[in-house]
C-alpha cells in the first residue's frame, strides 16, 4: 500500500467543516450534498493534483446526500479512505463511493437520530431544566456546553474509526449487539426522564365539586388522587401520543385543539 | 436597554442560531432555555427570562428531534419573540407560552423559504466544481446561505420585538379573567405535547413502562430529575447485563 498522504489534521479539518455546516446550506434539492462536498475539499485538494481530477472528485460529492450530522462522520471517514485508495491508483469506481454514501446514510441517520436527538439532547435539557424553571441561567448554559462537547467527541471518534477500519467497521457496527445495547440504554434513560418530567411539568387539575343535600360534598380531584396522583396529566400525554401514532405528526392540529379545549374548559369551569 | 437595541439583538440572535452554524451547537443555541439566558443578559432580568424559557422549552422538547431536519415547529422564533416580550411586558410564563405558539408555526414557513433559496447555492457549487474552484465551493456552503439567512430571519424578529412590547402590554390589560385562566390551562397541557412527541420519536412501544416508572417516581416518591437520571441509568445498564447473560447462555 502506498504511503498515506492524508494526515490526521486533514481528517479533523474535514470533520469540522461538516460539523459546522451540516445544516447551514441544507436545501430541499440536495440536502447536505453541498456541505459534504465542502468537507471533502481538504482531502481532495491533497489527493488530486490536476484540475480535471479535482473537478471530477468535487462533482462526485455534490450528489444528493443527507444523514445525521454526528454519526455521519463515520461515512466521511470511510469515503476519505476510499478517495485515498482511488487516488493511489486502486480500482475504486465512482459508483462504489457514491454507493457507500447512499447505502449508509439511511441506517446511520436512524442510529444518530435515536441516540443524538431522541436521547442525548432531551436527557441533557431535562436534567438541567429544574434550574431554568427556578430562574437560573445554569439551565441554559450547561446544556449549551455539554451537548456540543459530547456530540463532537462522538463525531471525532467515528470519523477516525471510519477512516482506519473502512466500510467493514460500519457493517460490524450496524449488525453488532453493541450498538443495539447503546440505543436500548439511551432509550430507557430517555423514557424514564420523560416520565419524570411529565409528572413535574404537565399540570392539569379540576376544580369540579358536587354538593349534595345534607352537606356531603364530592371533590372530583380528590377522588382522582385516591386512585393515583397525576391521572389527568398522564392521560393528556397518552391521548396526544395515541393521536400522533394514529394520525402522524399534525402538531398544529394538536396545538389548535389544546387552545380550543383550554378556552372551553375555562369557560365551563371544568379545569 | 432600549426596546430598539433589544429588538436588534434578538433579530441578530435569531439569524445566528437559525443559521445552524455548528451542527449540535446551534441546535442547542436555538432552544428556549438557551434563548432565555441571552434575553436574561440583555434585559437584566435573568429570573423571569429563564422561567419563560423553561416553560416554552417543555412545549418544544420533542420537536427538535424529528428525523430528516424538517422543523414541524420553530422553537427559536417562538423563543426570540415570546421571551423578550414576556419579560418586558411582565407576563406570566403561561401567557408568554400562549403568545409564542403562533410564531412557532410561522417559523416553519420561514425555514421552508430558507431551504428553497439554498438550492441556488448548490447550483452555484456545481459550476465551481466544474472549474475545480475549492474556495468557491466553501463560499457556496457557508457565506452565501449565511447572508441570505440574514435577509430572511432578521427583519421578522426585529419588527415584532420592536413594535410588539407596547402592543402586548395594551392587550394584556384588556384580557378578561376567563381567557387568562384558559392560558394557564394551556400552559399546563402543552408540555404534554412535547413529551408525547418525544415518546413517538423514541418509538419503542414495549419500553413505555419506563415512562410510567419515571412518572410515578416523581408523583409518589418526589424524586428530582437528577435522581431519576441516576436510577434510570443504573437500571438500563443492569438490564443490558442480564440481556447479555441470556445470549451467552443460549
Amino acid at each position: 500500500m502506498a504511503e498515506s498522504r492524508i494526515t490526521k489534521k486533514d481528517i479533523n479539518k474535514s470533520m469540522w467543516i461538516y460539523y459546522l455546516g451540516a445544516e447551514l446550506s441544507n436545501s430541499y434539492e440536495r440536502l447536505q450534498s453541498l456541505v459534504f462536498c465542502a468537507s471533502m475539499t481538504p482531502i481532495l485538494k491533497k489527493l488530486y493534483s490536476t484540475d480535471e481530477e479535482l473537478s471530477a472528485a468535487l462533482k462526485r460529492h455534490l450528489v444528493f446526500f443527507n444523514t445525521e450530522g454526528t454519526f455521519g462522520a463515520i461515512i466521511q471517514g470511510i469515503v476519505i479512505s476510499m478517495e485515498e485508495q482511488k487516488a493511489n491508483g486502486e480500482p475504486v469506481a465512482d459508483e462504489a463511493i457514491t454507493g457507500i454514501k447512499t447505502g449508509l446514510m439511511g441506517p446511520i441517520a436512524g442510529m444518530g437520530d435515536a441516540i443524538v436527538w431522541a436521547a442525548i439532547m432531551p436527557i441533557i435539557i431535562s436534567i438541567f431544566l429544574p434550574f431554568a424553571s427556578q430562574g437560573s441561567a445554569i439551565g441554559g448554559i450547561i446544556p449549551l456546553i455539554l451537548y456540543p462537547l459530547i456530540t463532537i467527541a462522538i463525531a471525532y471518534g467515528l470519523i477516525h474509526n471510519g477512516y482506519t477500519l473502512g466500510k467493514k467497521s460500519v457493517m460490524s457496527l450496524l449488525h453488532g449487539g453493541k450498538m443495539k445495547s447503546i440505543i436500548f440504554t439511551a432509550n430507557v434513560i430517555g423514557l424514564t426522564m420523560m416520565g419524570a418530567l411529565s409528572a413535574s411539568y404537565v399540570t392539569i387539575s379540576t376544580p369540579l365539586t358536587f354538593s349534595f343535600e345534607g352537606g356531603t360534598e364530592i371533590v372530583v380531584q380528590d377522588i382522582l388522587n385516591t386512585v393515583a396522583p397525576g391521572l389527568l396529566p398522564l392521560a393528556a400525554v397518552f391521548l396526544i401520543y395515541m393521536y400522533l401514532k394514529k394520525k402522524g405528526p399534525n402538531y398544529n392540529v394538536i396545538l389548535l385543539s389544546v387552545v380550543v379545549i383550554s378556552i372551553i374548559t375555562s369557560l365551563l369551569g371544568i379545569l | 436597554m432600549s426596546v430598539m437595541l433589544l429588538a436588534v439583538c434578538m433579530g441578530v440572535y435569531y439569524w445566528f442560531c437559525r443559521l445552524r452554524f455548528g451542527y449540535t451547537f446551534s441546535s442547542m443555541l436555538l432552544q428556549p432555555v438557551v434563548i432565555g439566558v441571552f434575553v436574561g443578559l440583555l434585559t437584566g432580568n435573568m429570573s423571569d427570562a429563564m422561567k419563560i424559557g423553561a416553560g416554552l422549552q417543555l412545549v418544544y422538547l420533542g420537536v427538535t428531534s424529528t428525523p430528516g431536519g424538517n422543523v414541524p415547529s420553530d422553537p427559536a422564533l417562538a423563543g426570540c419573540i415570546a421571551i423578550p416580550l414576556g419579560v418586558m411586558a411582565g407576563m406570566t410564563p403561561e401567557v408568554a407560552i400562549a403568545l409564542a405558539i403562533p410564531f412557532g408555526v410561522l417559523g416553519v414557513f420561514v425555514d421552508q423559504l430558507r431551504r428553497s433559496t439554498n438550492a441556488i447555492w448548490v447550483h452555484m457549487a456545481d459550476r465551481y466544481a466544474e472549474k475545480a474552484d475549492v474556495k468557491g465551493i466553501m463560499r457556496a456552503a457557508f457565506l452565501y446561505p449565511a447572508l441570505m439567512g440574514f435577509l430572511i430571519r432578521f427583519p421578522i424578529v426585529f419588527a415584532i420585538d420592536y413594535f410588539g412590547v407596547a402592543a402586548v402590554e395594551e392587550l394584556i390589560a384588556v384580557l378578561p379573567e376567563w381567557l387568562m385562566h384558559s392560558f394557564e390551562i394551556m400552559g399546563g397541557i402543552l408540555p404534554a405535547l412535547g413529551f408525547a412527541i418525544t415518546l413517538t420519536v423514541i418509538g419503542k412501544k414495549n419500553l413505555i413502562p419506563f415512562f410510567i416508572i419515571g412518572f410515578f417516581a416523581v408523583m409518589y416518591l418526589n424524586l428530582g430529575t437528577m435522581a431519576v437520571a441516576i436510577f434510570a441509568t443504573c437500571v438500563a445498564l443492569l438490564l443490558n447485563l442480564f440481556q447479555l447473560k441470556d445470549e451467552e447462555v443460549a
